[in-house]
């Protein structure tokens, strides 16, 4: 597969998942003219670009569905829930059909031959019904009226970068009618400055033609945003054809740089006045005019992110080593300079960050599509509120993200909505909802789903659980201890095995997901009253607050977020430990020694460290040598060598230029509990 | 593009030394030859696992291939060197460091030249070594890289700790 073909496939995806998203909308407000054009505006660049990169399926697929659409933007068909439903399965098609080998899948083909036999029918139907006789009288009536059309398009210097030839949609353009041409040359350079892959020529045409305006647009239909485009209707009849407005047309191009609109509409209204028998309607006059275009966002490879990123970590590091010479030498002259180095580093290194994240609306449309799905599945009526969907994520927290929210959503509308008869019954409004809510606290990004349905049954849980022999019959648990069990592997409380949820795998899939990017899972129940999942997630993954701690002769960082106090001790102290559990302020918290557990040879120092870190809802002591301080830590990957090496996160690059290692303070105690 | 470029089969190869047996790598696999500079140990992995070094800013995971051989463990002198090295693993390519006794000549060999494994009197782990190259009436094995690191090798080596343990 060539590069263009790529590009075509990314392109095509997002222009799939736009769509998606237009008819989502559309679905809502069926009336909407803007929607409409832009569900046909997608369709047409589908159609086009497939058609451009050898996807022939793809092109030929929309060609039906895309005249459907321009039936509904011209008027002559209503969108329907049935027309909807076929849009939808479509827009899934597509997704499919962006493999070029898709159809010798006979399943595919066999889904291509249905849908298409589906928008044929939506087709045929429009010409059947009593909308024909309407079309046609509207069509009776475009077919009599001539008109002239005026169109300036200039298009940017760079648009023959993209392989345009802006003489062919001139070109085009003539096909549909009489035409006078003008190019405006006056934006080109010196012949010194003159670069010949810009285009620096505009153009105006007169046009007379019986096409709708709409197939005027849809000649710039795939320039439209790199030009300065004005399409507007002058007269309602031919005008060329009349000598004077011809003659006078002409001598303004030699004056003038541009056509004033005053002097055609007077020129014009020569015209009419020796048309005296004709009326003319310059009311209806249609200005589409498009500003010069400002390229408000560019589309960048997400290895080019990557590889910024690695740059900016690594000159955050040599900075800190420059930072580290200048106190260490005391050289004055550098000072001034290495602060200012400092100063710009850490704005880039925001602006670099800022640069991966991505707002999480981009993957809410997934998330709408799959609870209108899904309600109608199960014909339940839910209505799905998002509340900061600008809140921006890492795009590979994003990416993380994805599913274990697509889990918890389906068993919300699998187990927590109920149908409409008990909910009436219960005294709740028929339609249930869930809320999505996302926000930034601190230095997390937090992920809120809220559904109003039954809630979790906590007496069943605990009865499960007893069944799973998780917990045993007579030990007493906290509500909250009991609603934990659910993130337990293997445990799933529907009684029915449904094709949403309850294969096995649960909430435990999605709390091991949301750890995998450093996130904790909350949940809170009520019954009949609703569910809440709380996700706290870091703002980023590539860089943390930590503190910097030594053991033996490596250090260590741990994440800041989870340190609580730092007590210093006599080494005797925890040598003397009965059961490693030691007083600290009156509260007993049980220790891990880690020179020992780390198998660090050497003496280990007279005064020690206990660092107390937030494990589950506990406190646990940490023993180190000793504490460096706060330090922010740029995280790097340790390698394949050590991929399964889950209690180092990562490390990190110091400023003298040696690697501190960082703890995944969770995961090590997580092991030292279980070994113990 | 890239990996295509470096992949490609050269006929040279660079000589080293562990323990009393001399051993070839293709220079494809070759990005950098350092003195040995700090390793930072990491804790709670095999001893194979050396630790990691910083190299530019990235950090590498290092293996003592002797001790992955099986050879007796001595201590590091100022000969030993890393050995920095770009080999597939799980089908990327990865860099990775490897502790050698000291590196010797860079031999240009053609393909012709190098003899099939030997199969008799080896005392280390052979299913690394793809041929034999005669050099001054001496062997050289020539070792294949990509295959040391494939996640079979590490996982048999871990299976090999832990029936030791």
């Amino acid at each position: 597969m060539d590069s263009f073909q790529k590009k075509f496939i990314e392109e095509a995806t997002d222009l799939i998942n736009n769509l998606e998203e237009a008819v989502l909308n559309l679905e809502k407000n069926s009336t909407n003219n803007e929607l409409i054009a832009e569900v046909f505006r997608i369709m047409h660049s589908l159609k086009g670009g497939g058609g451009m990169f050898g996807f022939d399926d793809i092109s030929n697929f929309t060609h039906n569905l895309e005249t459907i659409y321009d039936e509904v933007r011209n008027g002559k068909l209503k969108v329907t829930d049935d027309l909807l439903s076929i849009t939808f399965s479509s827009v899934d098609h597509l997704r499919s059909l962006l493999d070029p080998d898709a159809l010798k899948n006979k399943q595919i083909k066999k889904n291509n031959d249905i849908l298409l036999g589906r928008v044929d029918s939506v087709l045929k139907s429009t010409d059947s019904s009593e909308t024909t006789q309407i079309e046609e009288q509207i069509e009776e009536q475009d077919k009599n009226t001539q008109q002239t059309i005026y169109i300036y398009f200039a298009p940017n210097e760079s648009i023959m970068d993209n392989g345009t030839n802006p003489l062919y949609l001139i070109d085009e353009l003539c096909s549909l009618g009489a035409s006078i041409v003008f190019p405006r040359t006056s934006k080109v350079p010196m012949l010194s400055r003159f670069n010949s892959s810009k285009c620096y020529t505009a153009w105006e045409v007169f046009l007379v033609t019986e096409e709708h305006i709409n197939s005027i647009h849809d000649v710039f239909i795939f320039v439209e945003d790199e030009s300065e485009l004005e399409i507007s209707k002058i007269a309602d009849f031919d005008t060329l054809s009349n000598e004077k407005f011809n003659k006078n047309i002409h001598s303004l191009y030699s004056e003038k740089n541009h056509f004033d609109p005053t002097v055609i509409k007077s020129l014009i209204d020569e015209v009419i006045e020796e048309r005296k028998s004709k009326v003319v309607n310059v009311n209806e006059k249609l200005k589409i005019f498009t500003k010069e275009n400002v390229i408000s966002s560019i589309r960048v490879s997400s290895d080019k992110i990557d590889q910024l990123m690695n740059l900016v970590s690594e000159l955050v590091t040599t900075q800190a080593s420059l930072s580290l010479y200048v106190e260490e030498n005391q050289v004055h002259a550098l000072n001034q300079l290495s602060e200012n180095i400092e100063n710009i580093t850490r704005q880039l290194r925001d602006t670099a960050f800022s640069i991966s994240l991505i707002p999480i609306e981009t993957m809410l449309t997934r998330f709408h599509r799959l609870i209108r799905d899904l309600s109608s599945e199960f014909s339940k009526n839910i209505d799905f509120i998002t509340e900061g969907a600008e809140t921006e994520l890492d795009k590979t927290l994003i990416q993380g993200l994805t599913d274990p929210l697509m889990h918890i959503i389906r068993n919300s509308v699998d187990h927590g909505i109920e149908p409409e008869e008990d909910r009436i019954k219960s005294g709740k409004t028929p339609q249930g909802m869930i809320y999505l809510k996302a926000f930034y606290s601190g230095a997390n990004v937090v992920i809120k789903i809220q559904d109003d349905g039954r809630g979790i049954d906590i007496d069943r849980v605990r009865q499960k659980a007893i069944e799973k022999e998780l917990i045993s019959s007579e030990a007493k648990y906290s509500d909250k201890e009991i609603l934990d069990l659910i993130f337990i592997p293997g445990f799933s409380t529907a009684q029915k095995v449904t094709d949403v949820s309850g294969r096995g795998v649960g909430m435990d899939v999605v709390k091991r997901k949301i750890d995998e990017i450093r996130g904790t899972v909350d949940l809170e129940s009520k019954e009949n009253v609703g569910t809440t999942i709380t996700i706290k997630l870091p703002l980023t993954l590539s860089i943390i607050d930590g503190l910097l701690v030594v053991i033996g002769d490596t250090k260590y960082v741990l994440p800041l977020n989870l340190v609580e106090k730092i007590y210093a001790y006599e080494h005797n102290e925890f040598e003397n430990a009965f059961n490693n559990i030691i007083i600290v302020d009156g509260e007993q918290i049980p220790f891990y020694y880690l020179r020992d557990e780390f198998n660090i040879s050497g003496k280990p120092l007279n005064v020690e460290q206990l660092v107390l870190v937030k494990y589950e809802e506990k406190r646990i002591g940490l023993v180190v040598d000793s504490v460096i301080g706060e330090y922010q830590a740029v995280l790097k990957p340790l390698g394949k060598l050590y991929k399964n090496h889950e209690i180092i996160s990562g490390a990190t690059i110091l400023g003298d230029g040696t690697i501190a290692l960082v703890l995944d303070t969770n995961k090590i105690i997580n092991e030292l509990s279980f070994k113990n | 593009m890239i990996d295509e470029e470096i992949l490609q089969t050269t006929n040279t190869y660079l000589t080293f030394q562990l323990g009393d047996e001399r051993f070839a790598v293709n220079v494809r696999n070759l990005l950098n030859i350092l003195e040995l500079i700090p390793i930072t140990k990491v804790p709670k992995s095999q001893e194979f696992l050396k630790g990691v070094i910083n190299l530019r800013g990235s950090v590498l995971g290092v293996i003592d291939i002797k001790i992955k051989f099986n050879f007796p463990v001595t201590e590091y002198t100022k000969e030993t060197c890393i050995l920095v090295l770009q080999v597939l693993m799980e089908d990327d390519l990865t860099e990775v460091a490897a502790i050698v006794d000291s590196v010797h000549d860079v031999l240009e060999v053609d393909e012709k030249e190098i003899l099939p494994p030997l199969s008799v009197g080896i005392k280390f782990k052979s299913e690394f070594v793809t041929g034999v190259i005669k050099f001054n009436d001496k062997f050289v094995m020539v070792l294949d890289m990509d295959k040391m690191f494939s996640p079979d090798q590490l996982m048999e080596i871990q299976e090999d700790i832990a029936t030791d343990a």
